[in-house]
Parts: C-alpha cells; sequence; structure tokens
C-alpha cells in the first residue's frame, strides 16, 4: 500500500470530524472519497497533509509514520495536496505559482522540465505564464492548482473537490487530466461532492456519513448499485 | 523661496527614508505572520541604543555599531517570533497584547541601563554638502537616505528573485497553501521577523546621532508607522514605502510652513480621510484587511 489509514479519528476542539476510519491507498490507484456536505472528506485529506492534528489512529506512507508531521514535511515525503478552492496565490505570476510548487526540490534541470510539462498539459497556463493568478478564471486557477501540486514530483496526489464551481465543459475537461495524471504512474485521492463524476474516474471508493465509514467497494460496484446510489449518493 | 522648497525637499527625503525602513518592516511581519508588532519602535529604539553602546561608550568605529544594531536587533526579532508569536500563533490577539508586554520590557530594561536622559552621541561627521547657502544636506542624513534606497531595494530584489523571497510571499498570501508546497511557515515567520527587526534596528541606528536618543524614542515612530501602513493599504510593501514619502512631503511641509502640531493633525487627518475613501488604504486589497 502506498498509504495507510489506521483508525483515524479527527475533531475541531470537540466536535468530532471523522471517527474511527480506516482506508488504503494503493499504488496508481485512484481512490475516492464521497460523501455529503459534513461527512468528514475534507477533513481525512487534511488529516493526511498534516493540516489537523489527528485524535486517534495512524497514518502510513510507503510503510512510514507520517502524522504528527508538518504539511511542509509530508510535501517532502511525496504528498502533494491540491486544496479546496484552490488557494492559489493570487498576488503571484502564473509561473511563480507553479514554481512556489517545486520549492523543495533542488534538481534543477528536472523542475525546468517538469514546467515544461505542466505547460504542455495545460497551454493556456503558458499563455498566461507571466499574468497575476488572481486574473484568470475559476476553471484556469483549478488548473493552476493541479500543476503546482504536479510541479512538487509527488508519488500520491490529494485532490479536494477539483469540480467545484465549475462549468460542466470544464469539469470534463479536469476529469481527463485527471485521468491522464493517473495514467503517467501517479496516484489519486479525490474528494469529490460529485459522486457521479468521482466513481466514474476512480477504482475504489470510501462513502463517508457524519464521520463515519458507511460503506466501501470498488467504484464501479458503487456505482451500479441501486440502493447504494439512492441511500448514499442521491444520484 | 526656492531655496525654502528646496531644503525642505531635502528634508522630506530624509524623513521617508527612515520611515519607510520602518513601516516596510512592520508591513512584513504583520504580511508573513499576522502579528501587529506593537514593540516596533523599541526595536528602532535599541538600534539606536546599540549605537550609544558600541559607538559612544566603546568607541569603535560607527559603521560597525551600525552593523552590531542591526545583527542585535534582528536577533531580538528571533527571540520575539520563538517565544511570543509562535507559541501564541493560535490567539489572533495573542501577537499583539504580548507585543505591548514586550514593548514596556524593553523600555525598562533600557531606563536601567542607560537612565531615562536623552543621551549624547557624538557627531560621526560633520561634513554638509551645501548645494547653495541655504540648501544644506547634512553627510550624516544622506547615510539614511542612501542606507534606505539600498536596503530597501534589496529587500525587493530578495522577495522577487529568491527561492526564499517567494516563500516569504507565498506565506504572506495563504499560509497554509504555502505550507503545502513545503515551504515551513515557522522558517518564513524567523525570515521576516529578522528582517523586519533588522530594518528597524538600522534605522534606529543610522538616525541615533540625529535624534534625541531616549528610552521611549519608539512611541511617535509607531504612531507614524502606523499610520503609514494604515494609509498605503495594511499588507501592501508598496503601499508602505509609497505611503512613507507621500506622509513624510506632507508632514516636512506643514511643519516649515505652519508648525509641528499642525503637521500631526495634518497626517491623522489624512489617514482619516484615505479611511473614509478606501478603507483598505491605498493599495491594500480588500482580502488581505
Amino acid at each position: 500500500m502506498l498509504l495507510e489509514m489506521k483508525d483515524v479519528s479527527v475533531s475541531y476542539g470537540k466536535v468530532s470530524a471523522v471517527r474511527n476510519l480506516s482506508l488504503n491507498v494503493p499504488e496508481g490507484g485512484i481512490v475516492t472519497i464521497i460523501g455529503g456536505n459534513g461527512a468528514g472528506k475534507t477533513s481525512t485529506l487534511r488529516a493526511m497533509s498534516g493540516m489537523v492534528p489527528l485524535v486517534g489512529g495512524e497514518i502510513l506512507f510507503r510503510g512510514e509514520r507520517i502524522d504528527g508531521l508538518t504539511s511542509d514535511k509530508i510535501v517532502a515525503k511525496g504528498i502533494a495536496h491540491v486544496p479546496e478552492g484552490r488557494r492559489i496565490f493570487p498576488d503571484m505570476t502564473v509561473e511563480e505559482n507553479l514554481r512556489t510548487g517545486a520549492f523543495l526540490r533542488r534538481d534543477n534541470d528536472a523542475v525546468e522540465n517538469d514546467l515544461e510539462s505542466v505547460f504542455t498539459r495545460f497551454p493556456r497556463l503558458k499563455e498566461r505564464r507571466r499574468q497575476m493568478a488572481k486574473t484568470m478564471s475559476g476553471g484556469e486557477q483549478q488548473m493552476l492548482a493541479i500543476g503546482r501540486a504536479l510541479m512538487s514530483a509527488p508519488k500520491l496526489l490529494l485532490m479536494d473537490e477539483p469540480s467545484m464551481g465549475l462549468a460542466p465543459v470544464i469539469v470534463e475537461e479536469i476529469a481527463v487530466i485527471i485521468e491522464e495524471i493517473n495514467a503517467q504512474g501517479l496516484s489519486v485521492v479525490l474528494v469529490e461532492q460529485n459522486a457521479e463524476l468521482a466513481l466514474e474516474l476512480a477504482d475504489h471508493a470510501y462513502v463517508l456519513e457524519t464521520g463515519n465509514l458507511a460503506l466501501e467497494g470498488p467504484a464501479d460496484e458503487l456505482h451500479g448499485n441501486e440502493h447504494v446510489r439512492a441511500a448514499y449518493l442521491g444520484i | 523661496m526656492l531655496d525654502l522648497l528646496a531644503q525642505t525637499g531635502l528634508n522630506a527625503v530624509y524623513a521617508a527614508s527612515y520611515i519607510s525602513l520602518i513601516a516596510v518592516g512592520l508591513v512584513l511581519i504583520f504580511g508573513v505572520m499576522g502579528v501587529i508588532n506593537f514593540a516596533h519602535g523599541e526595536l528602532y529604539m535599541a538600534g539606536a541604543y546599540s549605537v550609544v553602546l558600541f559607538y559612544s561608550d566603546f568607541e569603535l568605529p560607527f559603521m560597525i555599531a551600525v552593523a552590531a544594531g542591526l545583527l542585535f536587533v534582528g536577533c531580538l526579532g528571533l527571540l520575539m517570533e520563538r517565544t511570543l508569536f509562535r507559541p501564541l500563533k493560535d490567539n489572533p490577539l495573542g501577537g499583539l497584547v504580548a507585543s505591548i508586554g514586550f514593548l514596556m520590557i524593553m523600555q525598562a530594561l533600557a531606563s536601567m541601563g542607560f537612565g531615562v536622559r536623552m543621551e549624547h552621541i557624538p557627531p560621526v561627521t560633520q561634513h554638509v554638502i551645501e548645494f547653495s547657502e541655504r540648501v544644506r544636506l547634512p553627510m550624516a542624513r544622506l547615510f539614511v537616505i542612501i542606507a534606505a534606497v539600498v536596503l530597501l531595494s534589496a529587500l525587493w530584489i530578495f522577495l522577487k528573485k529568491t527561492r526564499f523571497g517567494w516563500a516569504l510571499r507565498a506565506a504572506a498570501q495563504d499560509p497554509e497553501a504555502a505550507a503545502l508546497q513545503g515551504i515551513s511557515i515557522n522558517q518564513t515567520a524567523r525570515i521576516a521577523m529578522f528582517i523586519g527587526a533588522g530594518l528597524a534596528g538600522i534605522a534606529g541606528a543610522l538616525t541615533a546621532p540625529l535624534v534625541s536618543v531616549n528610552p521611549h524614542m519608539g512611541h511617535s515612530v509607531i504612531v507614524t508607522a502606523f499610520i503609514v501602513i494604515i494609509v498605503g493599504g495594511v499588507g501592501s510593501l508598496e503601499g508602505a514605502v509609497i505611503a512613507s514619502v507621500v506622509y513624510a512631503i506632507v508632514h516636512t511641509f506643514v511643519t516649515t510652513f505652519f508648525d509641528g502640531v499642525i503637521a500631526d493633525i495634518t497626517g491623522l487627518s489624512l489617514m482619516l480621510l484615505v479611511l473614509i475613501v478606501k478603507p483598505t488604504g491605498l493599495f491594500g486589497s480588500a482580502d488581505r484587511a
């Protein structure tokens, strides 16, 4: 397993967000975490990258404990996080945003190569490389956030609601990109409210309900199951 | 009349120089750490006392005393970051309240160590550049102007061109997203605090022979710096520099042609006017305020 969560619990003060969740991400796979508002999806992802402390359980990445590390140390291990709401740096240019993603890297030639491949993947980012990030559309900002995460040359990509607030045609574009990235060997954890989209992309799915694991299984099975669709996915 | 205007202009450039050194440090600390450092005027005071100690008392060369001031006050900044601001990071007002406490401790320490009377510092240079009979620029003031231009340019290049400069800007715009890029928030806080405090220290050290050095000298400086960063837009470094220039020009000219009290009133009125017309300051944006 690339990443294992064992019995993880997360709280904000007295409010419990995730309870005793165990979850596995295999090498090369796309795992999705779906569920409604407040189900604990984002908290689970934030726990993986050290943005919230665990109140119980442990997280292993390539067999090594990473819970308790700060976010910057976890990036160094090879986990990149595309946060909810994109969180690009508004007053920096597109290129500066991308290069910030490679902050920890010392292999300058490989960084230049990766920058070129991000520009090949997202031609619009290349056109706007000198533009301030805040002047771009939502879809472009999402692409910038993904490109920035790829610049750290991660082993695992965590994506929090990449489809949020985007037009359907852009969502399609993002979906294709996620598939391409994964096909090139990068493992992905995808948190989505758009369960239909998530189940189409993922190999394996975890359904959360108010902080508890309600259901898990192969994505196509969950996708085909009428009961699951009605009870948990609302589709 | 032309002479008077030229002389007042030179005085304004000098005032803008040291004010911007102080204000930019204050903005940098606020931007990167989210802390309003009320003790910033006392860091300036500590820089001035470094010159009292190393230059007047130990009779070391002035430039060495200034360098010592920069280092000493920069390290004071690191101390504040580690002992006050980092432990209180999760408390929105914690840093501010702690810095007020630190301000009082600094004033008390300076009073105990040096006494409350104004310090006499032997002049560094008597040399004066004479443009005409009534337009004169003392060399000591020119030092301050040169130092401000050089240091602020260096800071600008650091922020725009270097890896750690980018990290600082990223951390100022979104600390959590910056951490997700592998940027250590504690490290950017240390860098911002060292630079911000160091700039205040060097401003204090360079102006020490030109002003009255006493334990409470930071007070008027911090008031000016707050006006400047509010006018410039809290969080904007460019805004702080430009507002420093505007404030210095207005304040110096009003002082020359009317008097100092009216100049202070004008400065504060300028701030109120900006707050009414553009509450985020001239160069601030709404999401930073």
